[in-house]
């Protein structure tokens, strides 16, 4: 088995989701569904309730701070809205470990991962673009697969550090010559074994390559600007560094320049600390 | 007793408290500027985000500890006024960094290029510095003697 196979197949045996998460994801994917059923499959857990509500209710996603049941938030917000924020609050809990592989100490993978959310909403928001509904939680989702290499197995940085240095590649194409696979494509992976739904898994699949993916997708240029001003903050960046290359293709798709992502970046660090406390 | 402040991005903290120790942590394309005076024993730390305030003109009014122009000023004209001189005062700065490759945005270069720029106006020299490449930085001050170090990647070096 080659290390690539070997770590596609660790992806598999990594845990699931909660109960909760599991089935929304499987009436969603019912075109037949009745959305109320939402409310009702999310209610029977009630730490996501509470989380899922604190979302729901934040100025941050528009609420009013008057939404009291789920019941309410599916028929108020719609349901592929609150199927969006309960999977960010089903997955954030796995996001706070410490990710030795990548020099990341505990909570930075979330710290990093909340300010690639916020910057690639806030991307959108300042060039007076819409973004996509699962814009905010493909982009906390986007640095994932760190989680399986830097945790699970565990992976020596050191010789893909060396070379990022040598032959000037970016980090992820360094994944690649050393273990046959980078950590967004693992990411993938497992929110595929997750069954997310494809809309993320592509955004994932696809963050640090955007002039490679099979389509062009606004949410995927909005998370790979959003990832590429995460990086610029430093904050969580781990031993990865800023060892990324921004594609102009895609500034230019958005009409993103100098100006717009320095004004882009000064939102980010006003709004931060709202969205911080919203998943502490 | 030691005390760690830490300053934020986009923040600033002066001490005259020996002992203090100001730190920033996540440097990335920011640059951060550590200025002790070793007369008035006191120290500043900023942590500025972006280069011009004229990128967002209502946001330096808010906070100028955000823009290198109106922020680093702002810094030294407090430490002034709690002792330090331009004479004995001492600056050292890192960060600086960009993403490898980038063609696109130069928010790291420029951000070290107005701070040497707006530092050589006024008169000032640095007299340690670490800017550049791809790779995050902290800084930190330690009030009682002026040491600053910077830390990537768990290592530690004096600067």
């Amino acid at each position: 088995m080659s290390r690539r196979e070997e770590i596609l197949a660790r992806v598999k045996t990594v845990e699931a989701l909660p109960s909760a998460i599991r089935q929304a994801i499987d009436l969603l994917a019912d075109a037949d569904a009745d959305m109320g059923e939402l409310a009702r499959i999310i209610e029977y857990d009630p730490g996501l309730t509470a989380n899922v509500l604190r979302l729901v209710n934040s100025s941050y996603f528009g609420g009013l701070r008057t939404i009291t049941s789920l019941r309410e938030a599916v028929v108020r917000l719609g349901a592929g809205q609150v199927f969006q924020l309960l999977i960010a609050c089903g997955v954030v809990p796995c996001m706070r470990a410490e990710i030795k592989g990548y020099g990341l100490p505990r909570g930075m993978l979330l710290e990093h991962s909340v300010v690639t959310a916020v910057a690639a909403r806030t991307v959108a928001r300042e060039l007076g673009l819409t973004a996509p509904d699962h814009t905010f939680t493909a982009a906390l989702l986007s640095n994932i697969g760190k989680i399986v290499l830097g945790t699970f197995l565990e992976v020596d940085a050191a010789p893909i550090l060396d070379i990022v240095t040598r032959r000037g590649l970016s980090f992820e194409e360094a994944e690649e010559a050393v273990l046959g696979v980078s950590h967004d494509e693992v990411g993938a992976a497992l929110l595929e074994h997750w069954r997310l739904p494809e809309s993320i898994v592509y955004v994932v699949r696809w963050r640090l390559k955007t002039e490679q993916a099979p389509r062009r997708n606004l949410a995927l240029d909005l998370v790979h600007m959003g990832s590429a001003l995460a990086m610029m903050t430093g904050l969580g960046v781990g031993l990865d560094g800023l060892n990324y290359r921004p594609s102009p293709e895609a500034a230019r798709r958005l009409g993103l320049d100098t100006a717009g992502l320095e004004t882009a970046l000064a939102s980010v660090i006003a709004s931060l600390d709202e969205v911080r406390a919203l998943f502490s | 007793m030691q005390q760690v402040i830490v300053v934020n991005i986009s923040d600033m903290k002066v001490s005259r408290k020996p002992g203090d120790v100001l730190t920033t942590y996540s440097l990335g394309s920011c640059v951060g500027v550590a200025a002790w005076d070793p007369k008035a024993l006191v120290g500043g730390l900023i942590h500025c985000l972006l280069p011009l305030s004229t990128s967002s003109p209502l946001r330096a009014q808010e906070n100028p500890y955000m823009f290198v122009n109106t922020g680093v000023g702002t810094m030294l004209k407090t430490l002034f006024r709690m002792g330090a001189t331009r004479e004995s005062i001492i600056l050292k700065a890192a960060g600086g960094a960009d993403m490898r490759g980038n063609d696109l945005f130069h928010t790291g270069a420029r951000n070290t290029e107005v701070l040497r720029e707006l530092l050589n106006r006024h008169g000032f020299t640095l007299a340690a510095a670490e800017f550049g490449g791809s790779i995050p930085r902290g800084l930190t001050l330690f009030t009682d003697t002026g040491r600053v170090s910077v830390k990537t990647f768990g290592k530690e070096h004096d600067l």
